[in-house]
């Protein structure tokens, strides 16, 4: 009885400790995520919801090793409505909740947040402009998890080998910190390619109609529009406008879904418009197999920032492995030493030479053009180099 | 400034005043036969473009009989809203005016969650473009404006010419003593939130039509029409037609000349100027 006793005894701490160590859940690194979700620029925030969970996704099931113990990721949404008082407040939730790594959209809402979460050690990386104030040696944990205003490196170059008949360029930008960081940066480019800034304007985000803002760019008789840091339906109205007004110049426009832009500034407006730093439709298996599964999940449309918040975390898990630590500090330095093949190609850190410090996740900028009403891939630029962004930027 | 700039910044501050005036029209008209500030109308107007994307854009139906369709669909709604929410609350304005600000609220998070963040686009009925005085203006642009005025008249002669006009206008200015002189005044509400939800919903396909559709359309024609209806007077049509094209114009000069920013910065200077000089509009009556 008594052998029985102590048998029985043993079993239950054999199950007990297995049973145990079977069931020992991987620990989280929670991404709290400060996106657009409500507001006029909510596909933008959608899109990188969407993109996120799919890659929680793929990277779950396996989890990932840091020091020796397994780690999952997990997505903490919080919707910034792009207000900057409503970001504030999200970062605030999020250091109140421990939350150590942030991923945000919108400059508007991703500079303001940028002091705090740097002074609380916590990891940032945005998809915003912000020129500087985002992105600096004065924020290490910093981080630009697309290029912005910095694609206009790739984009003017291009512009000059390609497009011959472009003297007088005008700029459109909304008026906050979006555009006006990217005005800053695409009047330089523009200047130190030899084109002639002939307008610089701005516009209220989300107004009703663009006659007033198309009739004075359009009476400075630009060759080329450069849209910088205008988005969804603002770029679609004001091409629109422009086209009634009698413009018949080129125009680029970036963050754009392509297909929404053409229904509603129509075929005959949209024709011919450069889309910077878009990838119209799919151009390798990475982009494809990322294509076919959104629109198997959501159906069309296919929001193209899919493409642009899908990478920065796979980086991110990354450098998180190359660290072996959830210290933001320690992954931070790791993240610049990340090569990552992303679906635009090769993905790495860097515009030291801009910012000071690595900080700004690069990689070959895809240019396409709108033909016969369709979004037609053109060409791959390639990022520029240290030197050349030096010569762009100059004063 | 050359001449061609002066006159385009005239067509598009008339046609946007002319658009600004249709979606004003309806709220000063509630206010002024039941003093209550419906604050749905900017929904109300984001609704219709829907129902107008849907129906003609998706479902291919006749442009008219779709406009037809939606009128009548937000035409219930508005009187859903005046006989079981703003009369139970017995039409007290501040009452009505919190519960309509948040069911606008509700409504345009509804939108959010029901249409997708996409913007939507409502193909032009009226392609082609035309000169005025020598400046180029898309048909859609000429077609919406006459479509304004039309209406505007329309409901000008509508109140000063017929029977049930009549009665607004007389509840408008007394209801108790139209009550006694044998007006239904539930009839004559129910109308007045007919005729203005209408007008809500011909704005929206029209704005819809012009611009893009999404949830958040109505936030700033709304705004302006606010901004319109306490330059021109609380619940006078005249006042909103003044301060319409007035604010069309400035509108359109400040925003071609000084960006869009100075647009609202100036508008609400001449409001706050005009409310110190004149509490009550160019027109308006005691609120």
């Amino acid at each position: 009885m008594k052998k029985f006793t102590v048998g029985l005894m043993g079993l239950s701490l054999f199950f007990l400790v297995s049973l145990g160590i079977s069931q020992a859940a991987p620990k989280e690194l929670v991404l709290g995520c400060n996106f657009i979700l409500s507001g006029p620029a909510a596909s933008l925030g959608l899109g990188m919801q969407r993109a996120v969970d799919h890659a929680t996704e793929l990277i779950n099931p396996k989890g990932f090793m840091v020091g020796g113990e397994q780690y999952i990721l997990k997505p903490a949404y919080f919707d910034s409505k792009y207000v900057p008082a409503e970001s504030v407040s999200n970062v605030e939730k999020m250091l109140a909740q421990g939350i150590k790594f942030v991923y945000s959209t919108g400059s508007g809402v991703s500079v303001p947040i940028v002091e705090k979460t740097n002074a609380a050690k916590v990891f940032q990386m945005s998809y915003a402009s912000g020129s500087n104030h985002l992105t600096s040696d004065k924020y290490p944990l910093s981080f630009r998890a697309v290029p912005c205003n910095e694609t206009a490196f790739s984009m003017y170059p291009w512009l000059v080998k390609d497009y011959s008949q472009i003297k007088r360029v005008a700029h459109i930008n909304p008026s906050d910190e979006a555009g006006f960081t990217e005005s800053e940066t695409r009047l330089a480019c523009a200047r130190n390619v030899g084109y002639q800034n002939v307008a610089n304007e701005f516009y209220k985000r989300g107004a009703t109609d663009y006659y007033p803002v198309a009739t004075k760019v359009a009476a400075t008789k630009p060759d080329f529009i450069d849209f910088g840091g205008t988005i969804g339906r603002d770029q679609a109205l004001c091409v629109k406008a422009l086209r009634e007004l009698g413009y018949k110049g080129m125009a680029g426009i970036g963050y754009s879904d392509p297909v929404a832009f053409v229904q509603i500034a129509g075929p005959e407006a949209a024709e011919g418009v450069i889309l910077f730093n878009t990838i119209t439709e799919p151009t390798n298996p990475k982009q494809r197999e990322l294509y076919d599964w959104y629109l198997k999940k959501y159906g069309p449309p296919f929001l193209t920032v899919v493409y642009d918040a899908w990478d920065p975390v796979f980086m991110l898990v990354e450098a998180v492995k190359k660290a072996n630590s959830v210290d933001p500090v320690k992954v931070a330095e790791a993240l610049r030493t990340v090569r990552w093949p992303s679906v635009f190609g090769e993905m790495y850190v860097g515009l030291k030479a801009l910012y000071g410090i690595d900080s700004t996740f690069s990689r070959p900028v895809p240019m396409g053009i709108i033909k016969n009403g369709k979004p037609v891939h053109l060409t791959t630029a390639p990022w520029p180099s240290d030197e050349l962004v030096n010569k762009l930027i100059a004063k | 400034m050359s001449e061609q700039l002066f006159i385009q910044m005239c067509i598009t501050g008339i046609v946007m005043g002319l658009i600004y005036i249709l979606i004003a029209l309806g709220i000063t008209l509630i206010f002024g036969v039941m003093r209550i500030v419906n604050f749905v109308h900017g929904e109300m107007t984001m609704l219709s473009a829907f129902s107008m994307y849907y129906l003609f854009e998706v479902w291919h139906m006749n442009f008219i009989l779709a406009l037809l369709l939606s009128v009548i669909a937000i035409s219930l709604m508005g009187i859903f809203f005046q006989r079981y929410i703003y009369k139970p609350l017995g039409y007290d304005i501040l009452n009505v005016m919190i519960i309509a600000a948040g069911a606008s609220i509700a409504l345009k998070s509804a939108g959010w969650i029901i249409f997708g963040p996409v913007p939507r686009d409502i193909a032009t009925v009226f392609p082609g473009m035309i000169r005025v005085l020598g400046t180029p203006l898309s048909m859609e642009r000429a077609a919406v404006a006459l479509i304004c005025v039309g209406l505007t008249i329309a409901l000008y002669i509508f109140l000063l010419k017929t029977k049930t006009g009549k009665s607004m206008r007389a509840v408008e200015q007394d209801s108790e003593a139209a009550a006694v002189l044998g007006v239904s005044i539930d009839r004559v509400h129910a109308i007045v939130f007919v005729i203005g939800c209408s007008l809500a919903a011909v704005a929206g396909a029209l704005v819809g039509m012009l611009f893009a559709v999404e949830p958040e359309m109505g936030g700033e024609p709304l705004l302006k029409s606010f901004m319109i209806i306490l330059i021109g007077g609380m619940g006078s049509i005249p006042g909103a037609i003044v301060a319409g094209l007035l604010l069309g114009l400035i509108d359109s000069f400040t925003e071609t000349l000084l960006g869009g920013e100075m647009a609202f910065i100036i508008g609400f200077a001449l409001l706050m100027l005009i409310l110190i000089i004149r509490p009550k509009g160019f027109f308006g009556y005691e609120i």
